[in-house]
């Protein structure tokens, strides 16, 4: 963070952390049970190993702890702007494969779809707190999953999920450093910690 | 010794022979007379083996061996008959062998030489499919044509068990020509070289699980075979939940053969080949069934615009998304074709049609495809005995005096071609409902009026209505909504 924060925009940025920690919480809980049908629908092997995914963002980070609040909020907005994009083709896909025989799926993936979004959308909030404001969105998306086979695309799915559960992980952690109070600011109650 | 003649095709003959393998010989002195005809043709050669016509009846042959300087050795005289002269065709010529990888087809083409041969003979072709590293013999078929003294170019198709990528595919074919006129000894041509389909097993990163994304029937055999890299291994293929043994088909290719499949789930089923390596591959096969023929076909207009079809789509093929079993139908009296968008997970299916100007009779084909099969069942209608108005809409009430009241009611709909029979409800409190039925010329987007007497006065009533075809009944349309009136006093 550049410059001490006033009283005003340390609480609002705290607000923002802890509302953002429930929502991490909440997606994760989502992804869990998602991750759980989909594996079930799709006919995967839970202890499957999945390669790493060509446009998944990786949740493990180096050096995580001497990361700035902007460097996490930075890449925590290009992951999830990645799973935004990498969801919606899921969605598409699921669509075009099993049309109405699997709605269920289809609602518990449109549903974490638009948990992503919003939490994509709060992060760019901090962002704007920071006075920086959020990246402009690269036009770049995913890579095409057409040249993938079926089966591939199961595992490619297997492996999103699992990353993005991981990075609801790693997000709740992220936001909590943001909530810590920054030198030199008056220290007011730390956020509601989620489980 | 052993002079021998074969003919490929019954004018000229090849005749080749024995000589002691006693010293060093020069060339021979070959001399032959044909049908006891002279003049006796002669000439020199250094093979054992010379080209001469067929007799028609025999030929005298004389052969001299010689020393290298040219001095006589020994001369041998033959009579070659008709019957000592065999027949081998022509060692067949494969022009083409080509790979359909999505259905697994291999097509044969080759010459048959015909123009060799007089019109009209049988010709029967031994076609041998081989397969895998060790060029196993997968099967053998025999093939019939008749040969039309041109040089025709035929082709055969063969649809093999396992995806063509999984190893190599090879052919060779063979010919025999039946001459019943042709005295001599008959006999299978040499089998031609082998023609290749290469399996992905053998391209140098040719890896994959296949077939890949495919559909099949219920109650299928399926070959699915796992292609890896050079160097890697597979510890197991599973189809489904289930490990399957695994039949080698060379060093980087491994196949399971799944007997009578059973219906996938919604997402298909998994067939995963697992690698050395912690690596994996995939295939997903789609187990589904051909659509059934549709049950109790219904159409029917509500408005004269659109023709509503409904049927009962049968057993369901378990297939979905883009695989799903699609539905179009064909108007056959005035060839228009339309498809219909069908939710699948309805129990009913329902496909709407325009009403076409001029047109009261239709003669439907309804269509049904999915990836396994088709079908279709046809249905002919009489529009106009076939109309299911909808609902009649904003019935009011208008005063006449205390004993009748006029009824107006709207029909969303073009009914000018027929008259409709309307159906009034008249209640009143604990009295019986009493039904006034009253028939009227449609019209088109019309408001509707009927005038009910012998009411009560100043009695509170309800009031409903519903429509029908008048000549031909076939449904009421559902009850309007009630309408309450209090006619006036006396």
């Amino acid at each position: 963070m550049a410059a001490p924060d006033s009283p005003s925009a340390a609480l609002q940025r705290r607000d923002l952390c802890s509302r953002g920690i429930r929502l991490a919480g909440k997606m994760r809980s989502d992804v869990v049970d998602l991750l759980e049908a989909y594996v079930e629908r799709q006919g995967l092997d839970a202890s499957a190993s999945v390669a790493a995914v060509e446009g998944v963002p990786v949740a493990a980070a180096e050096r995580w702890d001497e990361q700035t609040g902007t460097q996490r909020l930075l890449e925590n907005l290009a992951a999830y702007r990645a799973f935004r994009a990498l969801l919606a083709q899921m969605l598409e896909e699921q669509r075009e494969q099993l049309g109405e025989a699997d709605a269920a799926l289809g609602r518990a993936l449109a549903a974490v779809l638009l948990q992503v979004s919003a939490f994509a959308y709060h992060l760019e909030e901090l962002l704007r707190l920071e006075s920086r404001g959020p990246p402009s969105e690269e036009a770049a998306g995913p890579p095409p999953a057409s040249h993938l086979s079926l089966f591939e695309r199961k595992l490619r799915g297997l492996g999103v999920l699992r990353e993005l559960a991981q990075w609801a992980v790693r997000s709740t952690r992220d936001l909590r450093q943001l909530a810590k109070p920054s030198p030199g600011s008056s220290s007011a109650p730390s956020p509601a910690e989620s489980p | 010794q052993n002079l021998k003649c074969v003919t490929h095709n019954l004018r000229k003959m090849i005749c080749t022979w024995d000589v002691s393998s006693k010293g060093r010989h020069g060339q021979t002195d070959f001399c032959y007379t044909t049908n006891d005809l002279p003049p006796s043709m002669c000439f020199k050669t250094k093979e054992k083996k010379v080209e001469i016509p067929v007799p028609e009846s025999s030929t005298t042959v004389t052969i001299t061996t010689n020393s290298i300087s040219g001095t006589a050795l020994a001369t041998k005289e033959f009579e070659i008959h008709k019957k000592d002269i065999s027949f081998v065709p022509l060692t067949p010529r494969i022009l083409s062998l080509t790979p359909d990888f999505s259905t697994s087809t291999l097509n044969l083409k080759w010459s048959d030489n015909g123009s060799v041969f007089p019109y009209g003979l049988d010709a029967f072709w031994q076609i041998q499919i081989l397969r895998k590293e060790a060029m196993e013999k997968v099967t053998q078929v025999t093939y019939y044509s008749k040969l039309t003294h041109e040089d025709m170019i035929l082709s055969w198709n063969w649809t093999s068990d396992m995806p063509l990528e999984c190893t190599s595919h090879y052919v060779k074919i063979r010919c025999y020509i039946n001459i019943t006129q042709f005295v001599g000894p008959k006999d299978w041509s040499d089998w031609s070289p082998v023609a290749e389909v290469p399996g992905k097993d053998t391209e140098p990163h040719g890896s994959g699980v296949f077939p890949e994304d495919t559909v099949v029937a219920v109650g299928s055999d399926v070959t699915i075979c796992c292609v890896h890299e050079e160097g890697q291994q597979i510890q197991r293929m599973t189809y489904g939940p289930e490990i399957y043994p695994m039949i080698h088909l060379s060093s980087r290719s491994s196949a399971i053969r799944v007997l009578n499949a059973s219906a996938s789930d919604t997402s298909g089923t998994n067939v995963v080949c697992i690698l050395s390596g912690d690596e994996m591959d995939g295939t997903v096969l789609f187990v589904g069934y051909a659509p059934d023929i549709p049950q109790n076909i219904s159409c029917e207009t509500s408005n004269f615009l659109i023709i509503k079809c409904t049927w009962k789509p049968g057993r369901p093929s378990g297939l979905y998304g883009k695989r799903r079993t699609k539905y179009s139908l064909f108007e056959r009296i005035s060839g228009k074709n339309v498809s219909c968008e069908v939710n699948e997970m309805n129990r009913e299916r329902v496909c709407g049609f325009p009403v076409l100007a001029d047109q009261k009779t239709y003669d439907f084909v309804l269509g049904v495809s999915n990836p396994i099969g088709q079908t279709e069942a046809s249905h002919m209608v009489d529009l106009t005995q076939r109309v299911h108005p909808k609902t009649p809409e904003k019935l009011t009430v208008s005063e006449n005096s205390s004993t009748s009241v006029h009824l107006h009611w709207f029909i969303n709909g073009s009914f000018a071609d027929i008259r409709l029979l309307c159906q009034i409800e008249i209640s009143s409190g604990h009295s019986e409902r009493k039904l006034h039925n009253v028939s009227m010329p449609g019209g088109k987007f019309s408001v509707y009026t009927a005038q009910l007497n012998t009411l009560q006065p100043y009695t509170k009533y309800q009031f409903r209505v519903r429509c029908a075809a008048a000549d031909h009944f076939w449904r009421w349309s559902d009850w309007s909504r009630v309408e309450e009136h209090t006619t006036l006093e006396a």
